[in-house]
C-alpha cells in the first residue's frame, strides 16, 4: 500500500528489550468462539512471491504472515512469545541460543502427501538457505550476526551470533520453512515453484492463486495455536484504488489493508464498517542534501520548517489522522521525546532565519546569496496512487515560494528516484518516509559512517556529537539509560534539522463489522488473524 | 459481365484456393519476418535504456554494484546484449518466453493464463464498435445528408473522444447508484445478481471510447459511397443490374476488414486502461506492471504475442481480400 | 500491402473555389465549429504565455478543495484547490508543443515512407512495406509502455512514439495517392516536362495534392495526443504536476469522483471532448470539401 509518500521499504533493526515469558503450551482454540466464514481482503497491486524469503514487498509479506512461524513471535504489546521455539536459553556471554522447539508442529501436507513434521533441519535448512549466495533475499544482511547454527538433536537447535548483539531474540522471529519445501535445496530463487505454492505451519494453506494473483487461504485444522475460526483468506488485488474502496463499499470485499486517507469520510459514515487505527511506527519527512552549500547551513533548513504548516496540510489532506512530530523518532516508540515540541508555522520567523543566514531577495522575489539563488529541485518517484504525495510535495513548493525560496519538483520513475537519492545523490530535497519495524535504531540514517552510495544517510549528515550518542546508545544495554541518550539525540536532531520532520499518519484498516477480535500487527498486519472470528449468523 | 461456363467456374475457384494458399504462405514468412523484427526493437530499446531490470529483486537491500553483479550471476544472465538476445530467441524457438524477473513464473504460462480474457475484451469491444459504426455507416452512406445522419455521426464523434477511464467510472457509477449492483469480477463469492454485467461492461466501454468508433463510420461510410457512385455500378443500376453483391464486397467486407486489422492495435492499447479500471484479469495490466517494474522478459513475451495477435488479424484480411477480390492475391 | 483506396482526388488546384461554393452548410458549419476550437485552442496557449488568467493556476486554497464552480472560480477548484479554469487555459500547452511533434513525426516519416514507396518499384517500396508493417504491429500503448519503462516518462518521448506510430497510416495514403497519379500519367507528363524529382515531389504531389490530406491527418493526430496523454495520466506516467494537462487534471478529479464530487473530473474531460470533437469535425468538413468526390 502506497497512500503514504513513497515507504522507502527500509526495515530498521529491533531494539525493544523485553523479557523473557515462559514457554505456553501448545493452546487449544476452545474459546467458544464460532469457526466459519469467508474473509476477502483488497490489496492494492499484487504480490510477486509468497515465500518469506524472496518476498520484498508489503502485499507478499503479509501472505507469508498468514502462511508461516517464526521461532519466536512478537505479541500485540510487542513482547516476544514462544512460537515455533517452546522455549529457550541465552548464554551468560549473550553469544550462543539454544531455541527448544515445539514437537508435533506438521508442515501443511501436500497433495496427496502425508504432513510431515516440523524438525531442527528445517530451522537449519531455512538459515543455510537465507545466507546461500546465490538467494536473493533482504533478510541476508539482517542475519550476518550469526556465525553458526547447530542442530543437538531434532528438536533442539543452537545459534552463535559472530557477537552478542542487543535484543537478538526478536530477530529469530524469522519465518522458518520446510526443508522439503523448495526444489532446490542449495537457494531459492523466484523460479522455483515454493516461491508460488509455499507450504508452512502456519494458521493458514495457499490452496491456489489465480492469473490474476487472487488467493484462496485455506484454515489449517492441523494449526498448533488450533484451528483459525475463520475458514477461508482471500487476497484481491486491485487496480486502482477508488475501485477498491468501492469495492468495499459496495461488499464485493471485507477488509481494506490501508484506507485511502481521502476515502476515510466516506467509511467513517458507514455503520457497516469498522476503522480500525494502527501505529504503523513509521514517519514523513522532507530529507535535504547537506552536501548543497544552500543548505549546510541549519537556520536554512530551519527556516523551512518554519515555513511549513504541517497542521494545515495534515488537516486538508489526511483529514488530520495523524500527529506532526519534532525528531527522529516515531511518536508511538519510547525513544521519542515529547518535551521537544515541532517549531510552530511562523513564516515570517522562517524569512527572519534567511536573512540571519545570508539570504536577502532577489530583484525576482528569490532569495539569494552572493548573487545565488535560493533555488531547489525537490525529487519525488512517479506512482499511479499518488494524490497524497503529490499535495504535500505540491503545498511544500507553495509554502517555500511564500518566503522567497524557489522549490522546482522533478518526477521521476522510481528505480531512476533511487539511484539519484542513493547512488547520485543528485537532489536537493526529498519526501520520502521511513518504516521502522519495530522501534528505534536511527544509526543508519545519522551516523557519518552510513554516508555513501545505497547507504540511509543519503543527505550526507555528520555531527561527531550525534555519531557518539548513537555509539554510545549502541553499546550500553540499560534500557533506561538508551532511553535518556535517545531522547538527547532527538533534541539534538530536532536542533538541528536535516530533515523537516513532517508527521506519523494514523493507518486505518477498514473492514465490515461482521469481523470480531480484530487486532492488527502494526506492519506485519495479520499475526493474530487466527484469533479473528465472524459471528455464526453474519458467516453467510 | 461475363458468365464462364460451369467447368470453367470450378478451375477458376480452384484457382482462387491456390492463390489464397500462395497468399497465406507469404503472409506467414512475412509474419515471422516481422516477428523478428519486432522481437529485435523491443530488445534494443530495452538494451538501450539506462535502467536495470533487476532492481526490483534488489528492493529493500543496497542495490550496490556488487549485489547487481551476484544477481546476474546467480540467474545465469549473459553478460553480453546479443548473447541475451540470442539465448532469448532460442528459448523462443522453444515456445519458452523466459521467466518473469519479478514473479519468477514462466512468461507464456502467464500469457496464456491472461491472454483469453484480454481477446474476450478486445474481440468483444471490436464488435461493439462495428455495431456502433457499421448501422450508422450504412445509414449516412444512404442518406448522405440528412439531419439524422449528420446528428448520429456527432454523437458517435462525441464519445469516440471520451478519455476511456473516466467513461470507465461514469460506467461504474452509474450502475452502483442507479441500478444498485456492482459489476466488478472481484464480486462476492456468491454469484450476483446480473453478473453477466461484469462482461459486458468493459466491453462496451472499451468498444465505445476505443477511439476508433469514428474512424470506423468515417472511412466504412466514404467506401460506401465511392463504390456506389463508380460508373459500372451507376451504369449496372441503370440497367438493373443488382448491384449489392459487388457494393458488398468492395464497398462493405474489404473495409470493413481492412478496419479491424487496422484498428486492432489500438484496440489492445485501450484494453491496457479498461483492465485497470475494472479489474479485468489480462494481458493489458501485465503490462502496466511489467512497464512499473522492468520486468523484460514478460513486456517482450506480451509485445510479441500482441504484435502476432496483430499480424493474425492482417492475415485473416489478406485471406478475405484474397477470397473475394482475386486480384490482390496476385498483387 | 496496405491499400486506403483514395478516392479520386484533384489534379491541380485550380477548382478549390468551386469546392468552397459546393460545399454544403453543414460541412461549412463542421469546419466552422472545428475552426473556432482551433482558434480557442490558439487563444488559450496565447493566453496561457501571456499570463493573462482569471487566477494564478499554481495558487492553492487550502481551504476549499474541489469545490463546484461559484465566485472566485468560475468553473470551482481541484484536488489543491486551484483554480480550474485557469489550469484548463494553461493546460492547454501540455498538447501544443508535443503534439506539434507527434504530427511532425508521423507527417514527415510518413510522407518519406509513402513518397518512397509510391515512386519507387521493388526493394525500396518492400522495405517501406515492411517498415510500415512493422510499426503497426506494436500495439500502441504497449510500444508507449515499452519506452517508458526503458527511458523515462517524458512526454516529448511519449509523443515521438505516437508520431511514429502514426506514420504508417499516412504512408499508405501517400502511396496511394501518387499511385493514383500514376494512372493518371500525370507524373511522366510532369518529367517530360522536365520538372525535377525533388520538385514533383514536393511541390506537385505532397503540396498540391496530399495538402489537404496531410492537414486532416495533422487535425486528428492532435486529438490523438490529447487522448493518449489522457490514458497515460490515469497510468501516472502522462504530463507531471506542477504543469497542468487535461489528462492529469481528469485522472485528479477521478479520485474524488465516486464521492459524488464529479465536476472536477467532467470539467476537463469536457474539455477534452469538445476540442476532439472539433478536430474530427474539422477534419472531416475539410474531407468533404476538399476531397470531394461527387465532383466529376
Amino acid at each position: 500500500m502506497k497512500t503514504l509518500p513513497r515507504i522507502v521499504p527500509l526495515i530498521l533493526t529491533l531494539t525493544v528489550l523485553t523479557t523473557i515469558p515462559a514457554a505456553s503450551p501448545a493452546a487449544s482454540k476452545n474459546d467458544g468462539r464460532p469457526d466459519g466464514g469467508i474473509l476477502a481482503y483488497g490489496e492494492y497491486g499484487r504480490p510477486a512471491t509468497l515465500d518469506p524469503i524472496t518476498s520484498n514487498e508489503m502485499i507478499s509479506l503479509r501472505i507469508t504472515e498468514l502462511v508461516f512461524n517464526g521461532l519466536v513471535g512478537i505479541d500485540e504489546k510487542q513482547a516476544i512469545v514462544p512460537e515455533l521455539a517452546e522455549r529457550w536459553e541465552v548464554s551468560q556471554d549473550g553469544r550462543t541460543y539454544t531455541f527448544f522447539l515445539r514437537k508435533g508442529v506438521r508442515w501443511h501436507p501436500r497433495d496427496g502427501e502425508a504432513p510431515r513434521l516440523f524438525t531442527a533441519d528445517d530451522v537449519l535448512f531455512t538459515h543455510n538457505i537465507m545466507m546461500h549466495p546465490k538467494t536473493i533475499t533482504p533478510l541476508k544482511v539482517r542475519y550476518e550476526f550469526i556465525e553458526k547454527v547447530e542442530k543437538l538433536d531434532d528438536s533442539t537447535v543452537r545459534f552463535t551470533l559472530k557477537r552478542p548483539i542487543l535484543n537478538a531474540l526478536a530477530k529469530f522471529s524469522f519465518k522458518v520453512i520446510p526443508a522439503h519445501g523448495p526444489a532446490n535445496p542449495q537457494y531459492l530463487t523466484r523460479e522455483d515453484p515454493f516461491v508460488r505454492n509455499p507450504i508452512g505451519t502456519g494458521p493458514y494453506i495457499v490452496k491456489s492463486i489465480s492469473a490474476d494473483r487472487e488467493i484462496v487461504l485455506m484454515a489449517n485444522e492441523d494449526y498448533f495455536k488450533g484451528r483459525p475460526h475463520i475458514n477461508k483468506f482471500l487476497s484481491k488485488p486491485f487496480a486502482d484504488q477508488n475501485i477498491m474502496t468501492q469495492a468495499m463499499m459496495f461488499n464485493a470485499i471485507d477488509m481494506l489493508v490501508l484506507v485511502n486517507p481521502r476515502d476515510l469520510p466516506e467509511l467513517q459514515g458507514d455503520r457497516r464498517f469498522v476503522l480500525q487505527p494502527y501505529n504503523a511506527l513509521s514517519y514523513a519527512f522532507f530529507g535535504y542534501n547537506l552536501r548543497s552549500p544552500l543548505l549546510a547551513d541549519k537556520r536554512v533548513r530551519r527556516a523551512f520548517t518554519h515555513a511549513v504548516n504541517r497542521k494545515e496540510m495534515l488537516d486538508a489532506f489526511f483529514n488530520g489522522q495523524g500527529t506532526i512530530i519534532s525528531g527522529p523518532f516515531a511518536p508511538g516508540s519510547w525513544a521519542y521525546n515529547l518535551d521537544v515540541q515541532p517549531l510552530p508555522y511562523d513564516p515570517a520567523k522562517a524569512v527572519a532565519l534567511l536573512n540571519e543566514a545570508g539570504f536577502t531577495p532577489g530583484p525576482d522575489g528569490v532569495m539569494q546569496k552572493g548573487g545565488k539563488p535560493l533555488a531547489l529541485s525537490l525529487k519525488v518517484p512517479i506512482e499511479k496512487e499518488s494524490e497524497a504525495v503529490k499535495r504535500v510535495v505540491l503545498a511544500f513548493q507553495n509554502y517555500l515560494k511564500a518566503i522567497g525560496v524557489s522549490v522546482k519538483v522533478e518526477f521521476k520513475e522510481w528505480q531512476a528516484w533511487k539511484d539519484a537519492v542513493f547512488a547520485e545523490h543528485d537532489f536537493d530535497v526529498i519526501l520520502a518516509s521511513w518504516v521502522f519495524d519495530d522501534s528505534a535504531d536511527i544509526s543508519s540514517l545519522f551516523h557519518s559512517a552510513e554516508i555513501g552510495p545505497w547507504k540511509n544517510n543519503f543527505g550526507g549528515y555528520s555531527n561527531p556529537e550525534v555519531d557518539g550518542l548513537i555509539v554510545e546508545s549502541k553499546l550500553t544495554l540499560d534500557h533506561e539509560k538508551r532511553r535518556t541518550i535517545n531522547r538527547k539525540l532527538h533534541a539534538l536532531l530536532a536542533e538541528e534539522a536535516p530533515y523537516t520532520f513532517l508527521w506519523t499518519l494514523t493507518n486505518y484498516s477498514g473492514y465490515h463489522k461482521k469481523l470480531r477480535r480484530v487486532a492488527i500487527h502494526p506492519y506485519k498486519f495479520f499475526s493474530f488473524a487466527d484469533e479473528w472470528f465472524i459471528p455464526a449468523a453474519e458467516q453467510k | 459481365m461475363v458468365h464462364p461456363g460451369r467447368g470453367a467456374k470450378v478451375t477458376t475457384k480452384l484457382a482462387a484456393f491456390r492463390r489464397v494458399g500462395v497468399m497465406v504462405v507469404r503472409e506467414l514468412a512475412l509474419t515471422a519476418l516481422l516477428l523478428l523484427g519486432v522481437s529485435l526493437v523491443v530488445f534494443v530499446i530495452l538494451h538501450l535504456s539506462p535502467g536495470d531490470p533487476f532492481s526490483v529483486l534488489l528492493e529493500g537491500q543496497a542495490p550496490g554494484q556488487a549485489a547487481r553483479a551476484s544477481v546476474r550471476e546467480a540467474l545465469g544472465v549473459p553478460t553480453t546484449w546479443y548473447g541475451r538476445y540470442l539465448a532469448w530467441l532460442g528459448n523462443m524457438a522453444h515456445g519458452n518466453l523466459g521467466t518473469s524477473i519479478r514473479t519468477g513464473v514462466p512468461v507464456a504460462g502467464e500469457i496464456v493464463r491472461a491472454g483469453p480474457n484480454t481477446l474476450y475484451l478486445t474481440l468483444g469491444s471490436l464488435l461493439v464498435t462495428l455495431l456502433l459504426a457499421v448501422p450508422l455507416a450504412l445509414y449516412s452512406a444512404w442518406r448522405r445528408s440528412g439531419a439524422l445522419a449528420r446528428a448520429l455521426t456527432l454523437a458517435v464523434y462525441l464519445i469516440s473522444a471520451v478519455p476511456v477511464f473516466w467513461l470507465g467510472y461514469v460506467v461504474i457509477y452509474l450502475c452502483i447508484h442507479r441500478f444498485g449492483l456492482f459489476p466488478l469480477l472481484s464480486a462476492t463469492a456468491e454469484p450476483q445478481r446480473h453478473g453477466w454485467l461484469y462482461i459486458l461492461l468493459p466491453i462496451i466501454v472499451l468498444g465505445v471510447a476505443n477511439g476508433t468508433v469514428s474512424e470506423v463510420t468515417r472511412h466504412l461510410r466514404e467506401e460506401l459511397g465511392r463504390v456506389m457512385a463508380e460508373d459500372y455500378i451507376r451504369t449496372a443500376r441503370a440497367k438493373g443490374a443488382p448491384v449489392w453483391r459487388h457494393a458488398f464486397k468492395e464497398g462493405f467486407l474489404l473495409p470493413m476488414t481492412e478496419m479491424i486489422a487496422a484498428k486492432m492495435p489500438f484496440v489492445l492499447g485501450g484494453a491496457v486502461i479498461v483492465e485497470q479500471v475494472f479489474n479485468w484479469p489480462g494481458l493489458g495490466r501485465m503490462a502496466w506492471q511489467a512497464a512499473q517494474d522492468r520486468d523484460f522478459p514478460v513486456i517482450m513475451g506480451i509485445t510479441i504475442v500482441a504484435a502476432a495477435f496483430v499480424r493474425l488479424a492482417s492475415l485473416l484480411r489478406g485471406v478475405i481480400y484474397a477470397g473475394v477480390n482475386p486480384r490482390t492475391a496476385t498483387e | 500491402m496496405r491499400r486506403y483506396r483514395q478516392a479520386a482526388g484533384e489534379v491541380g488546384e485550380r477548382r478549390e473555389r468551386s469546392r468552397w461554393r459546393a460545399a454544403t452548410t453543414a460541412d461549412l458549419a463542421a469546419v466552422g465549429y472545428g475552426l473556432l476550437v482551433v482558434a480557442l485552442v490558439v487563444i488559450s496557449y496565447a493566453l496561457g504565455a501571456v499570463g493573462w488568467l482569471p487566477d494564478d493556476p499554481a495558487r492553492m486554497d487550502m481551504a476549499r478543495l474541489n469545490a463546484p464552480p461559484g465566485p472566485g472560480h468560475a468553473l470551482g477548484t481541484d484536488f489543491l484547490g486551484r483554480d480550474m479554469l485557469s489550469r484548463l487555459i494553461v493546460g492547454i500547452q501540455a498538447y501544443f508543443l508535443p503534439g506539434l511533434l507527434a504530427v511532425a513525426t508521423s507527417l514527415a516519416l510518413g510522407a518519406t515512407l509513402g513518397v518512397v514507396a509510391g515512386y519507387r518499384d521493388g526493394r525500396a517500396e518492400a522495405l517501406v512495406t515492411y517498415l510500415s508493417n512493422l510499426v503497426d504491429s506494436f500495439p500502441r500503448l504497449v510500444l508507449i509502455l515499452l519506452v517508458i519503462a526503458a527511458f523515462r516518462a517524458d512526454i516529448y518521448y511519449v509523443m515521438l512514439v505516437v508520431g511514429i506510430t502514426g506514420a504508417p497510416a499516412i504512408a499508405s495514403l501517400i502511396a496511394g495517392k501518387i499511385q493514383f497519379l500514376r494512372t493518371k500519367s500525370f507524373i511522366e507528363a510532369a518529367h517530360v516536362l522536365g520538372l525535377s524529382t525533388r520538385v514533383i515531389v514536393v511541390k506537385h504531389i505532397l503540396w498540391y495534392n496530399c495538402a489537404p490530406l496531410l492537414i486532416i491527418q495533422a487535425t486528428l493526430g492532435m486529438g490523438e495526443a490529447i487522448l493518449v496523454e489522457t490514458s497515460l495520466s490515469y497510468l501516472g506516467f502522462g504530463v507531471q504536476e506542477p504543469t497542468p494537462s487535461w489528462g492529469n487534471m481528469v485522472q485528479a478529479g477521478a479520485n474524488y469522483f465516486f464521492h459524488g464530487k464529479f465536476w472536477p473530473s467532467t470539467a476537463p474531460a469536457l474539455a477534452i471532448l469538445g476540442t476532439i470533437l472539433g478536430f474530427h469535425l474539422l477534419g472531416d468538413g475539410l474531407n468533404n470539401i476538399l476531397e470531394s468526390k461527387s465532383a466529376p
